[in-house]
């Protein structure tokens, strides 16, 4: 018999380290003599897009082309310290140490454009540099870098970023333990096979306020990844170990969600800025994990009102509590 | 790393000559789907390993004599792809369509599933719920029939001599109005080894009495088998609920201290009703 269930997992999640542990970050940002721009970054991306982002931010600063924008990353020889890619902290922290830097530079470039434009209300856009009460009155980006580097001035900045919390209060809990937290709920449909104990997740709905999606695409395959890992932590992957030696030691032991597994994932970004965020933006990359497992027993408890406590909820696990249950 | 020697002769007698010499300290490969996670992982150590992929004669699905054909390194999405399989055997090809994933599909063939005598094989108990016969040849033999239910004598142990290679699979086609339904269970929905499955060939006369009944679950034996004892009683007899439910417990009762965990028998149990209600 194919019982249906739904249910919901809902997460708040600390971003950065927290509790008064280090949590900075730097970044460099120079300005080329043909306005083109190099930005320097210790951090590492492993495939969840800092690098586009950060060339996102700074192109967006300096209201530049995104393909104008060089980075050199994770160079240990040529990179200031951007700390770890870990703890959903590399868009918040570094991502704020890339805007520091884009405008501690620019604050270097307004003054030059004023004194050639006779103007000081100024906005940096469309590669250009204008007047925003006189817009005719308007030079281009790659000449005002030009006539930075001809009068010798400070053109390269390295900016640092420190989210480092107070901590909170042993004995009540209470204090600073993080900057900043990030908000989730998923849903997720399920049917289960009582007759095999078979799980299949028909639907995955997950909605993340993420403050403000820098690049919206990112953020949806960050959604989608951690949704399958949490799917996977809930259904089908199980470490065993006999005597110290690990039995699951290989991926066709260890089974992880194939696509055959993985329903549509439907995302919503919810954008509710948090003002320390580089233009409101938070973390998402635990987030995406965190509701899933969740979301799916609930969903599997709706269908059978049996509590799983014991994860996975693979074959044997549900077969067990059916049985046990009186199916 | 693994130390042998390797041939890929060009023909079926290139082959026997080479196994009539040293079949004992040789594995035969064909799309390695199994070969080489047993190298990788030193569960087979040959001195010699031997390819057969280069004999074009072992691969390929023909009719004669109005039997039907298939050579040891017919892959599956060969078998999955053939209309007349699908027609005329539709079981093989539900089956060979369960094992792992379309790049698996590519490389392993039907002769190494049988050859392996994996106890989670998928298509092995489907060859064995058809009645398939299986033609060894070898300079010492000759050529020889087995039939595919003699085959395996142990996990990943057949009764093929080292002299021997396995030329092709030989199937009777089901007489009309034959019917077979084949379902696995597994952790997840591809690439997944066999929790279990389960064959089953069923035909019914006009007035509803089983004139034919072949059940063969795998995943749960040692040894995939018919399960005679269950099909006994539903033999000659209509399908009423109470003589489904005693060839259930038979069924069940045959597994019992052999080599099934206990949270797989109330499925074993489930399937078997299911699939079999199927082909009623």
């Amino acid at each position: 018999m194919k019982k249906r269930g739904i249910g919901v997992g809902c997460m708040f999640y600390g971003i950065g380290y927290g509790f008064s542990r280090q949590d900075i970050s730097s970044a460099t940002v120079e300005i080329c003599e043909d306005g083109s721009v190099i930005v320097r970054s210790g951090e590492v991306d492993f495939g969840q897009g800092s690098d586009t982002i950060f060339c996102q931010i700074v192109a967006e600063e300096l209201g530049l082309r995104y393909d104008k924008i060089q980075l050199i990353a994770a160079d240990t020889f040529t990179t200031p310290n951007a700390g770890p890619t870990s703890a959903s902290r590399v868009t918040y922290v570094t991502g704020n140490a890339m805007l520091k830097a884009a405008r501690a530079v620019k604050s270097t470039l307004e003054p030059v454009a004023t004194e050639i434009l006779g103007e000081n209300d100024l906005v940096f856009v469309n590669e250009e540099v204008r007047s925003k009460a006189h817009p005719q009155k308007r030079m281009a980006f790659s000449k005002l870098a030009k006539q930075c580097h001809l009068r010798g001035l400070q053109i390269v900045e390295t900016a640092w970023y420190d989210i480092t919390t107070k901590d909170v209060d042993k004995e009540t809990g209470q204090g600073d333990a993080y900057a900043t937290y990030s908000y989730a709920s998923q849903l997720a449909e399920v049917e289960v096979d009582t007759q095999t104990g078979k799980v299949e997740v028909l639907r995955l709905i997950a909605a993340h306020d993420v403050g403000k999606a820098i690049n919206p695409s990112n953020v949806e395959a960050q959604i989608e990844g951690g949704v399958v890992q949490g799917l996977g932590f809930a259904i089908t992957e199980k470490i065993t170990q006999e005597g110290g030696y690990l039995k699951t030691n290989s991926l066709g032991e260890y089974t992880i969600p194939t696509s055959m597994d993985v329903p549509v994932v439907e995302s919503h970004i919810v954008e509710v800025p948090v003002s320390t965020g580089p233009y409101g933006a938070k973390g998402v990359g635990e987030p995406a994990l965190i509701p899933t497992a969740p979301a799916i027993l609930n969903a599997i408890c709706n269908a059978l009102d049996i509590r799983i406590t014991d994860l996975p909820a693979d074959l044997e696990n549900l077969m067990r509590l059916i049985q046990e249950k009186g199916e | 790393m693994q130390n042998f020697q390797f041939y890929s002769p060009k023909s079926i007698e290139d082959a026997l000559d080479f196994l009539s010499d040293k079949g004992d300290s040789c594995k035969i490969i064909a799309g390695g789907t199994d070969v080489i996670p047993g190298l990788r992982l030193e569960h087979l150590c040959p001195a010699h390993v031997m390819n057969i992929l280069e004999i074009r004669k072992l691969r390929g699905i023909t009719e004669e004599n109005g039997r039907i054909r298939i050579g040891p390194t017919t892959t599956f999405t060969d078998i999955v792809q053939s209309d007349m399989l699908k027609q005329n055997l539709p079981l093989l090809v539900e089956a060979a369509s369960s094992v792992g994933g379309p790049p698996i599909r590519n490389r392993g063939t039907i002769g190494g599933n049988i050859s392996t005598a994996s106890p989670a094989a998928d298509v092995l108990p489907a060859v064995i719920a058809l009645g398939a016969e299986l033609e060894l040849q070898s300079r010492s033999r000759g050529t020889r029939i087995l039939h595919a239910g003699d085959a395996v004598e142990a996990p990943y142990k057949t009764q093929f001599n080292p002299d021997e290679i396995l030329t092709g699979i030989l199937f009777k086609k089901l007489p009309q109005g034959t019917k077979s339904a084949f379902e696995k269970i597994a952790q997840r929905n591809a690439m997944a080894r066999a929790y279990m499955n389960l064959s089953i060939v069923l035909r019914a006369t006009d007035d509803g009495n089983i004139s034919d009944l072949r059940i063969v679950p795998g995943a749960v034996e040692a040894v995939a088998r018919r399960v005679t004892a269950a099909e006994k009683i539903l033999l000659g007899q209509k399908a009423e609920k109470n003589l489904i439910d005693k060839a259930t417990e038979t069924l069940a009762a045959e597994m019992v201290g052999v080599w099934i965990p206990e949270y797989k028998m109330p499925v074993l149990r489930n399937v078997f009703k299911r699939v079999l209600s199927s082909v009623l």
